[in-house]
């Protein structure tokens, strides 16, 4: 039995136990039938048995280099090293298809275990839901859309992966990170829609998927960091972030997730914005489906440029239903699901994760629409437009510089209002901050308005959380007498969700310096230099010494040598131009010298074919550009602390109270 | 919600998904029109294959055909055979065939005009301004210039003999009016 | 007492200086300042659009394409064109595409607006909700009572298992 045999046979008998899956857990919902629920149940785990399955037969056919599947033939060679070819899995779109299936089975696997066993009727409805979203990824990898197990007459050797992959190991992660994002949101989004299908379930979906979004988001965050970081380290443009459409594919559901994540502290202290938060569900998985549609349809031309396939249509149908479907649960449904009660007053914690909501759905829907815009014209009028950079930072800097302003006054801001001595007590030490933070920017730091507010702003939000800390450690010391140290462990340990939260704040802060800061004081200088020849970048002397040629077993490289002297550093660089066997065009590797303080960034942007006498150097000195990588460890840290469950001697088990009628006039 | 915000929500989701089904009509890499249509820009290069230079104005008044190309471009080495059958072809007529070299280093490219045999006139754009003022997006591109001096077709990516035949036919009878625009091969 | 209310004033003085201090940095950084010739290409080029990359501008572009067309940029910028001329002979040679913000007087400048409609529609909805507290508490009445333990019924039937009665 061959490999392409296993692996089509496994998902050819998971597509049908999934949709037998989606209707017993159905059935079972509605006709409170236990046993078939369990068959349901039974049914989630054998699919996630058999995609892992094909999963195997993939790897095993890439490792073994099995030439007569296609996928293996177009995405392995014989020559490709065995870290490359096992993630390779993932390389190109069927793989990736797959990889989400995997994902999705593994996440409905786990609510048919453990799920089900915490809230048995919403959980079984969320269950067929995504039983059924299962069924239509496991149709897209057994039809001609996304099947990777598609053969052909075996060629002596495979063409190899897409050489930009075969560069850099942190290709391994960020493909699995960001899929985690993605698919781990299905499940908030099934049990919103068994919550609003069953027409009840109150707030409970929320408290039962919170992990999941929390984990969720992080995952998608780190993954969008990590393929910022890629695009910086590996493309050799320079840059971190080109609002590439899918980029913004990646950044839309993270924006709503993260206005999700906020708001249903709302819903949670205080039972308001219910319908804000279904919709921002709603809208995340949407834009998740959205994004692996713009991906991967071909209709958006951009530097992950996947070849197009039938799988467009299918996942824009996909697409339709899934929308069809959550907006028209959620309007009929919309009657129960009105507020009890209002938000009183513009300054309290509520209005500020309200306010929050509208800027951050604003971000998304110009980020949507800017990268549609051109299909839209070109739609209406057959003009053909670009939206680039320009626009979106122009357009997307004053609304995370308000996000900023946001996230230092909300956490400060208690319920239900404030009044005028709080606010002074709470805001007169992080707006002496933020004139601080305004003056180190006019003074040392980069120049421009967006720089200074910047810094400004991550000083306040960064004061405000100092000043969360500083007060939860010495009420802790006053009351239990621990160190500062212990306090504020205990802290983090205990209320690891309000903490944690204040570490992403932090992370967030470090991340918008950052980029602040590199996107302000980058300097930027293309010399043609002969060997000897040197160019001054700021501070730093960068001397050609030579270029040569280099012999990898993969690849040819021509190399510049490069030293490099001032500022504090000396070394070597070696920017280079990679050229793969199968490819006619060269791809820069830039030589980079990263240090806390600046990126030194070498390109080889041209040289002499012929007799190596001279090679055109572009060197950028980008401030602090490695912090974007700190900051968004801090984030993931911090995102760690806050899913944690608490220690276990706080842990009791819920409780439903009573409805009283004292409790019925309770705002 | 109010009423009318339904109205709206239902009707952004609905052109979404129609401009979203109508995007799969054109491909993203699809045919640039750019300076089709307009009259061509008058240059003057170095010869490549000689010294002095050649002028577009020993063009005026006659059918040219421009077909930028460098030696490391891998595509300009597969239509080459086309290029030159086509230039036999039309040798003794007056269609001007006028070879750009582009990105490249003169030795390169001498080399490569002696070894793939192009036979017409070739000149060296050492700046690229004269690709520049083409609107070239890559190459291989080739350009058809009516007697009028203007541009009336583009081909982007390598031409075939077809392509290149029709492209000069259609402008040496005096009708050009329906003259393919732009068209692309990869 | 008295230095309880010296301590505030104080914050209060601190607190009225510091906005001031951060006014006046603001708009120092938003002064209007010439620009370099350097900086005024860097600008141009930022705003156009490298033909033979996957959307970066120019001035991003380590191609040989980019670095021609700075060159053209520079000198065009040396002969003192004005920078619609300059994106001008871009657009004539490679259409609108070329440009990689649409300019604001035109239709398909409209796009410049829609952050600002999203922020102003988000506004709208969201002061729709602030409605003042509830003018003091009332009795349910019989009906609301049934349909709210109705409701908690059906809440609490959740936590139970799925064929429980």
């Amino acid at each position: 039995m061959s490999w392409a045999d296993l692996g089509g046979a496994a998902l050819r008998a998971a597509l049908p136990l999934a949709i037998w899956g989606c209707g017993a857990a159905a059935y079972g919902a509605a006709k409170r039938d236990g046993r078939a629920l369990a068959s349901s149940r039974w049914s989630a785990l054998l699919v996630l048995v058999l995609v892992g399955l094909a999963i195997l037969a993939m790897e095993g056919a890439l490792v073994t280099h099995d030439f007569s599947i296609e996928y293996v033939a177009r995405n392995n060679a014989r020559a490709t090293p065995l870290f490359f070819t096992v993630i390779s899995l993932w390389a190109a779109l069927e793989g990736s298809i797959l990889l989400w299936t995997i994902v999705l089975a593994g996440a409905t696997a786990y609510v048919a275990w453990r799920g089900v066993r915490e809230m048995p009727r919403l959980a079984t409805v969320a269950l067929a839901v995504l039983l059924g979203m299962l069924a239509f990824f496991l149709l897209l990898v057994t039809t001609p859309a996304a099947d990777p197990f598609v053969r052909i007459d075996p060629p002596p050797d495979g063409s190899g992966p897409n050489p930009l992959l075969q560069n850099h190991p942190l290709m391994a992660l960020h493909p699995p990170l960001l899929y985690l994002g993605y698919v781990l949101f299905s499940v908030p989004f099934a049990y919103a829609i068994a919550s609003l299908i069953l027409g009840e379930g109150g707030d409970r979906w929320l408290v039962a998927t919170r992990r999941f979004a929390l984990v969720s988001w992080a995952l998608l965050g780190v993954g969008i960091v990590a393929g910022s970081w890629w695009s910086y380290a590996v493309l050799g443009w320079g840059g971190y972030w080109a609002w590439d459409p899918v980029e913004n594919a990646a950044i839309m559901p993270w924006l709503t997730a993260t206005a999700y994540l906020h708001s249903v502290m709302v819903e949670e202290k205080r039972r308001l914005l219910r319908t804000w938060n279904l919709s921002l569900v709603i809208t995340t998985f949407a834009l998740t489906i959205l994004g692996t549609f713009l991906t991967r349809s071909g209709v958006v031309n951009s530097v992950h440029a996947f070849t197009q396939s039938a799988i467009g249509p299918l996942l824009l149908g996909y697409f339709v239903a899934i929308v069809v479907l959550s907006v028209g649960l959620l309007l009929w449904r919309m009657p129960r699901l009105a507020d009890q009660g209002g938000i009183g007053a513009p300054l309290s914690r509520e209005a500020i994760f309200l306010f929050q909501n509208v800027v951050f759905v604003a971000a998304t829907l110009t980020v949507l629409l800017g990268t549609l815009y051109p299909l839209i014209a070109e739609a209406i009028s057959g003009a053909q437009l670009s939206i680039g950079r320009p626009y979106f930072d122009r357009v997307e800097v004053p609304l995370a510089l308000a996000l900023l302003f946001l996230m230092g006054i909300g956490p400060q801001l208690p319920w239900h209002g404030a009044s005028r001595a709080t606010l002074e007590r709470q805001f007169t030490v992080p707006v002496v901050a933020a004139a601080l933070g305004a003056a180190v920017a006019v003074v040392i730091g980069p120049s421009g308005v967006f720089a200074v507010l910047t810094y400004a702003l991550a000083a306040f939000v960064a004061a405000t959380v100092v000043q969360e800390f500083a007060r939860g450690v010495r009420a802790r010391r006053v009351l239990h007498g621990e160190t500062a140290v212990v306090a504020l462990a205990s802290l983090i340990r205990r209320s690891g969700r309000r903490y944690g939260g204040y570490i992403v704040h932090l992370g967030i802060v470090v991340v918008a310096v950052a980029v602040a800061t590199s996107q302000a004081g980058t300097v930027q200088i293309e010399r043609t230099l002969s060997p000897t020849g040197s160019v001054q970048a700021g501070p730093y002397l960068l001397t050609l010494n030579s270029v040569r040629d280099m012999s990898e077993p993969q690849r040819e490289l021509v190399v510049a040598d490069l030293d490099i002297t001032g500022g504090g550093t000396s070394g070597h660089l070696r920017p280079a131009l990679v050229f793969y066997p199968n490819s006619t065009q060269a791809i820069g590797s830039p030589g980079i010298a990263a240090s806390p303080r600046d990126d030194v960034y070498t390109i080889l942007a041209a040289y002499d074919s012929r007799a190596h006498s001279w090679a055109t150097i572009r060197v950028l000195v980008i401030p602090l550009v490695s912090w974007i990588w700190l900051g968004g460890a801090i984030v993931g840290l911090g995102a760690v602390i806050a899913a944690l469950p608490p220690p276990r001697s706080r842990t009791r088990p819920v409780t439903v109270a009573r409805v009283t009628a004292a409790r019925v006039v309770e705002p | 919600m109010s009423r009318w915000l339904r109205a709206v929500l239902v009707v952004a989701i609905a052109s979404l998904v129609v401009v979203l089904a109508l995007a799969f009509r054109r491909a993203p890499t699809d045919i640039r029109t750019g300076t089709v249509g307009k009259p061509a820009a008058a240059f003057t290069l170095e010869k490549l294959d000689g010294p002095g230079t050649w002028s577009s104005e020993q063009a005026k008044g006659k059918v040219v055909v421009v077909n930028f190309f460098a030696s490391w471009c891998i595509p300009c080495k597969e239509e080459n055979p086309a290029l030159v059958r086509v230039y036999e072809r039309y040798r003794a007529s007056d269609v001007v065939f006028i070879g750009v070299l582009y990105q490249d280093s003169r030795d390169s490219g001498l080399k490569y005009v002696r070894d793939n045999g192009v036979a017409w006139p070739t000149v060296i754009d050492d700046a690229g301004r004269v690709a520049f003022s083409y609107g070239v997006f890559g190459i291989p591109e080739t350009f058809f210039i009516g007697p009028d001096g203007v541009i009336v077709g583009r081909h982007i990516g390598p031409i075939d003999e077809t392509t290149l035949v029709r492209g000069i036919e259609c402008l040496r009878v005096p009708n050009a009016g329906d003259c393919p625009r732009a068209s692309a091969s990869r | 007492m008295i230095e309880r209310a010296r301590g505030w004033k104080s914050a209060r003085v601190a607190l009225v200086l510091a906005l001031v201090a951060l006014a006046l940095a603001v708009g120092w950084s938003a002064r209007p300042r010439t620009e370099t010739p350097a900086e005024r290409v860097d600008r141009i080029t930022s705003e156009l659009r490298c033909v033979v990359c996957q959307g970066l501008s120019v001035r991003d572009s380590p191609s040989e394409s980019a670095r021609q067309m700075r060159d053209i940029v520079a000198q065009r910028v040396a002969e003192g064109r004005s920078d619609d001329e300059i994106r001008d002979e871009f657009r004539a040679s490679y259409g609108d595409w070329v440009v990689l913000a649409p300019p604001l007087a035109s239709w398909s400048g409209l796009v410049w607006l829609v952050p600002l409609a999203a922020l102003l529609v988000g506004a709208f909805v969201a002061l729709g909700r602030f409605r003042p507290p509830a003018a003091g508490a009332r009795e349910p009445s019989a009906a609301e009572l049934a349909q709210l333990r109705e409701r908690a019924r059906r809440e609490e039937s959740l936590d139970l298992p799925l064929d429980a009665r």
